[in-house]
């Protein structure tokens, strides 16, 4: 009895000063982060810089060099790479008790300031290859299938591939087993879109598609997994918070609005992908700046000029719509576009109305409500938008008036579209085209009308339609 | 100068008038579309005769305090200035901020109101001293009524016999304000009125 008491502690002293905690590097492997934000408390991430595990740096750097055109100084932000200097903020700190500097062009994540520290992961990271399952059942079609090719041999040879592939080719489809292929291989992979909404339709899908594996979806006000995941599927705007951690990028939609416009986010990506890993880009609408980019780095191109179910592109036809703008502010609904809804009304089909600006929508959705009372608009800032949509596609809303928000990722059977204004400067040839790429997307119905409605033809107009005629007539021409 | 809105991050197109160079006005910080987005506090809608406030709270007001306070983006303190202006330059009482917790203004890295208050350019003097650390928004309604004294006078103050002004960022039941007014009534003050910016 006594001396069970006095039980001597076994003697095999485990070192265990400088184990590192499992989730912490879990979640820090690859991501760059705000010290204040983490969800890991401060004596953690204090021990494990002291092991040499996580480093440091200021989030606002100083550049020595001075602009010589302001006399200001130049800063960049740690985080989003952004260095203009019209968003930095010199203010009095009251922590630190002088003037420090903060970064607004990424505060939307918690504000990145000369005096808090970012933190990255730089101790040993485990590789865990599991099982990974790749359950796809569908079939591709040949063009699919020579893309699909192509990427996987471009990802392992590592170098820059851009798919270019119309309006409702399957693009998405093509990405999986080049996913697959990286998986097999124990690479990180990141899926980028330019908007939430595309995150969150293509998250479920490939989480079906690789059901043992782990998925995270990152956008603006999404929850903060603390798990290591090796398919990532984010807004650009969240590789902001990544560094050195991608083995692959996925670029989809590659020339969709925040992401060709701020340059910040082009260096994100770079950013968050390993140096020699290799960026994919997927789009319809290339611009000619990355087909030249691509060309020059000698990167691989597919091309796929039809879509899945083998009809052409619809063709747009040009109507006048003189003085519409006149029109619709003095309360009167255009003659042709009354007409063009009403034949719309009686077939009993959903349609879509395209507006360059949210003003002269709103003037003419009670134009419209006359004709009919269910026709909705919606606009960037709806919140109710996804409803709407969804409301079309069950037939509840017989149509929609829409800005350009709706002009990718949407597809509802058998719609018709019209474009009010399509000379307008927010109309360009890649945006028209892809409001082209709306009609006739579903196997059953492939066809459908696509009206330019315009007050004088503009040079993008007959860019798109000549475009789009190229690429129906390419079909013969390759494969 | 070309610049973009604070909030939406268009640019703003703005012109210097004649009348902006000599009165001295401020130019606006944020576009006619964004400030359409706030609700001005009508003159009937006021909570109680004592208390003046600005704006209602409603979603555009939220995002604002959100990015304000929360997000710290101190710069946001330009975006009611004229209005703060018009509302206090001309009163003859003493300008007394609600005061933070020490601590809470070392985590913050500024005292919100405060800075309020020196963009829109009105003198103000700090009279009170914060004694819990606790936020009023973590609690309901009934705990904030219950909660004791938040407040004391700064040592070796005098309050003199004169009218105060108390502001704040915020008021929805008003208990914050209740505090402080019994404190400075009670060192003397002839009249207590409040200035908020929002109320809720």
């Amino acid at each position: 009895m006594r001396k069970r008491l006095y039980k001597q502690p076994s003697k095999t002293n485990r070192y265990i000063g400088t184990l590192e905690n499992p989730s912490l590097r879990d979640f820090l492997t690859g991501r760059i982060w705000l010290r204040e934000h983490s969800p890991f408390s401060d004596e953690l991430i204090t021990q494990h810089i002291q092991f040499g595990y996580i480093a440091t740096l200021p989030g606002v750097q100083k550049n020595s060099k001075m602009n010589s055109r302001f006399k200001r100084m130049n800063y960049t932000c740690n985080r989003c790479a952004n260095n203009n200097p019209n968003l930095f903020v010199t203010y009095y700190c009251a922590a630190c008790e002088q003037t420090c500097i903060y970064c607004r062009h990424c505060i939307s994540m918690g504000r990145v300031s000369s005096c808090s520290d970012l933190i990255k992961w730089i101790g040993p990271t485990t590789r865990k290859s599991p099982n990974h399952l790749f359950s796809w059942t569908g079939t591709f079609t040949p063009y699919q299938q020579k893309a699909s090719k192509e990427l996987i041999e471009s990802i392992n040879a590592n170098r820059v591939h851009l798919i270019h592939a119309v309006c409702g080719a399957g693009k998405t489809e093509i990405l999986f087993p080049a996913i697959y292929e990286c998986l097999k291989n124990g690479k990180r992979i990141a899926v980028a879109t330019p908007r939430t909404d595309v995150v969150l339709e293509l998250a479920p899908r490939i989480q079906h598609v690789f059901p043992k594996t782990k998925t995270q979806a990152l956008y603006g006000g999404a929850d903060v997994d603390k798990n290591y995941a090796p398919i990532i599927i984010a807004t650009t705007h969240q590789l902001y918070r990544f560094e050195d951690a991608f083995d692959t990028i996925f670029v989809d939609e590659a020339d969709a609005f925040p992401y060709t416009h701020d340059e910040t986010l082009q260096h994100a990506v770079i950013k968050a992908k390993k140096s020699d890993a290799p960026i994919l880009y997927v789009t319809a609408t290339p611009s000619e700046k990355l087909i030249n980019q691509i060309q020059k780095l000698q990167g691989g191109y597919s091309f796929i000029p039809r879509r899945y179910h083998g009809h052409p592109l619809p063709v747009p036809r040009y109507e006048s719509l003189w003085r519409y703008t006149k029109q619709i502010e003095s309360t009167r609904l255009p003659k042709k576009l009354t007409q063009w809804t009403k034949k719309q009304l009686q077939e009993n089909k959903p349609f879509l109305i395209f507006f360059p600006t949210i003003a002269l929508m709103e003037k003419a959705i009670p134009l419209f409500q006359q004709l009919e009372p269910s026709i909705q608009a919606v606009h960037a800032e709806d919140p109710n938008r996804k409803e709407k949509v969804l409301e079309l596609r069950a037939k509840k809303v017989r149509g929609l008036l829409t800005t350009t928000i709706l002009e990718r990722g949407i597809t509802i059977p058998n719609v018709q579209v019209a474009v009010v204004g399509a000379e307008s400067g927010i109309f360009t040839s890649s945006a028209l085209i892809q409001i082209g790429g709306r009609v006739g997307r579903s196997y059953d119905c492939p066809t459908g009308d696509l009206v330019f409605f315009h007050h004088g033809i503009s040079v993008e107009m007959d860019r798109a339609t000549k475009e789009i005629k190229r690429l129906n007539k390419t079909e013969l021409t390759t494969i | 100068m070309n610049m973009n809105c604070y909030l939406c991050s268009r640019p703003l197109k703005r012109q210097l008038t004649w009348k902006q160079l000599i009165m001295y006005e401020q130019q606006a910080v944020i576009c006619p579309t964004c400030h359409s987005k706030f609700e001005f506090v009508k003159p009937g809608e006021q909570k109680s005769p004592d208390i003046q406030a600005l704006f209602h709270y409603n979603e555009a007001m939220k995002d604002f305090l959100h990015q304000y306070k929360f997000l710290k983006d101190i710069v946001l303190k330009d975006v009611f200035r004229s209005e703060i202006t018009k509302a206090l330059k001309n009163t003859d009482a003493v300008i007394v901020p609600i005061p933070m917790h020490p601590e809470k203004i070392i985590l913050r890295t500024f005292a919100h109101i405060d800075e309020l208050l020196k963009a829109a350019g009105i003198p103000y003097t700090h009279l009170l001293e914060k004694i819990s650390i606790e936020s009023q928004s973590s609690k309901s309604k009934v705990e904030r009524e219950q909660s004791a004294q938040l407040f004391q006078l700064k040592p070796n103050i005098i309050i003199e016999k004169r009218s105060h002004i108390l502001i704040d960022d915020i008021v929805t039941t008003g208990t914050t304000l209740k505090h402080a007014k019994a404190i400075l009534t009670e060192a003397g003050a002839s009249s207590v009125k409040a200035f908020t910016l929002i109320q809720g």
